[in-house]
């Protein structure tokens, strides 16, 4: 079975849209996955606002992931909760799309995206501009069936070093092959963004283990100045490096980044807080 | 199609918060980069990198930048057709150029220039009159 549209496809329905000003949907979490961390949730927010700016400029263009201002962690989800999704879209044309949005779980927030801007690469490099356009047809009508997501496989990443507590340093290589490669892109496959601020996510809760001595400690509450600077193909290997910016008895703020080669690939900050 | 004149001043006012700015996009210390630093050539900056920039710039000046308006005010009173020809940059498009970015140095221009190699000349200050540009349009 073909994994375009399933195996990294998070939204089921589109409720409603001001093409190119505002959409709402909807996206249900799979109820026999393991886990669906908060990077998908703002994965979902993103795809919604795509839906729409792909709409505004009649598929010829698609975003990808690009720049997000911050992303706010506000709440855990389970497999089995409906997403309730809504972007505003504050530009949406052939060359970027800049939004933000909002994920909510029986009314209460989930995951908020704040100054989001999504570059726009040629559509038919990437998928087929009829596909997309009929899925669009079918997410504002029908819906699609929900469930089609069965999880990403497990992605981990070697620490080779860092000063404890201080600095952490690892490699990280891209799997040559994956479920959501076929979905993301069919045409020109590129490893999720999303995913990526998943394992900067980790590598900096890792590091903050390290000032406090134990883990679980803390969780993470915003990234910031979050960015995607280049596609990343399978097979790709990747420096990470994460940097503890500041710290004290509640907080502390790390900086992440991930190299290929020299060259900067992604970055961001984390602000962590201590649990309660 | 006129622009309004940027004073040295007015460039120097607001160099300082632009600096920043394009430092933290880029990822780089601020002392890196120089008001005439090429952004692609020396600071190593990606299109993505442009994209950010400027969403920055809006946000801390309060202006809209429309994407693409640099090359438009640069040709001037000339047509596209007269600006470039087969992705070059005409010579008379390339007179328009050097003027509109004076703040380039001189030996950056080179010629024949293509069209896809104009953001290779963007410089720090490059971004400050952009900013300035539209502070003066929209008052």
């Amino acid at each position: 079975m073909s994994e375009h549209f399933r195996a990294f496809s998070f939204v089921d329905r589109i409720l409603s849209d001001e093409t190119g000003t505002r959409i709402t949907g909807e996206y249900q979490i799979p109820a026999g996955i393991d886990e669906f961390p908060q990077s998908l949730v703002a994965e979902a927010i993103g795809q919604l606002a795509a839906w729409s700016s792909m709409k505004a400029i009649d598929f010829k263009c698609r975003p990808v992931a690009g720049i997000a201002g911050a992303v706010d962690l506000i709440s855990p989800v389970r497999p089995g909760q409906t997403l309730s999704l809504e972007a505003d879209l504050a530009e949406a044309s052939e060359e970027s799309v800049k939004y933000g949005g909002l994920a909510t779980v029986d009314g209460e927030p989930i995951v908020q995206l704040h100054d989001c801007l999504g570059p726009m690469v040629d559509m038919e490099q990437f998928d087929d501009p009829a596909a997309m356009a009929a899925r669009y047809d079918l997410l504002i009508n029908s819906g699609a069936e929900a469930g089609a997501y069965e999880g990403v496989p497990a992605l981990s990443y070697e620490i080779t070093g860092g000063q404890n507590g201080e600095t952490k340093e690892g490699t990280f290589t891209i799997p040559e092959q994956a479920p959501f490669f076929g979905d993301h892109f069919p045409r020109n496959p590129v490893f999720p963004g999303t995913l990526l601020m998943n394992l900067n996510l980790r590598f900096a809760l890792e590091l903050a283990s390290e000032i406090s001595g134990e883990s679980g400690v803390w969780k993470a509450e915003r990234m910031s100045d979050v960015k995607i600077r280049s596609f990343m193909a399978p097979g790709t290997e990747l420096g990470m490096m994460a940097r503890v910016d500041e710290v004290d008895e509640t907080s502390a703020r790390i900086l992440v980044e991930t190299r290929r080669g020299k060259r900067l690939t992604s970055a961001a900050r984390v602000r962590l807080s201590r649990k309660k | 199609m006129s622009t309004p004149e940027i004073s040295q001043e007015e460039i120097d006012a607001i160099y300082p918060q632009v600096a920043e700015i394009i430092a933290d996009a880029l990822g780089c210390d601020e002392d890196e980069v120089k008001p005439d630093s090429s952004l692609i050539n020396d600071l190593d900056a990606e299109s993505i990198d442009f994209l950010d920039i400027v969403f920055r710039l809006e946000r801390e000046f309060k202006v809209k930048i429309p994407r693409g308006k640099a090359v438009e005010e640069a040709r001037g009173d000339l047509s596209e057709e007269e600006f470039e020809e087969g992705g070059v940059v005409t010579d008379a498009g390339y007179d328009a150029l050097k003027s509109y970015m004076s703040e380039v140095p001189e030996d950056r221009f080179s010629k024949p220039l293509k069209s896809a190699e104009i953001p290779k000349l963007f410089t720090t200050e490059t971004f400050c009159k952009m900013v300035l540009r539209e502070q003066k349009s929209d008052s």
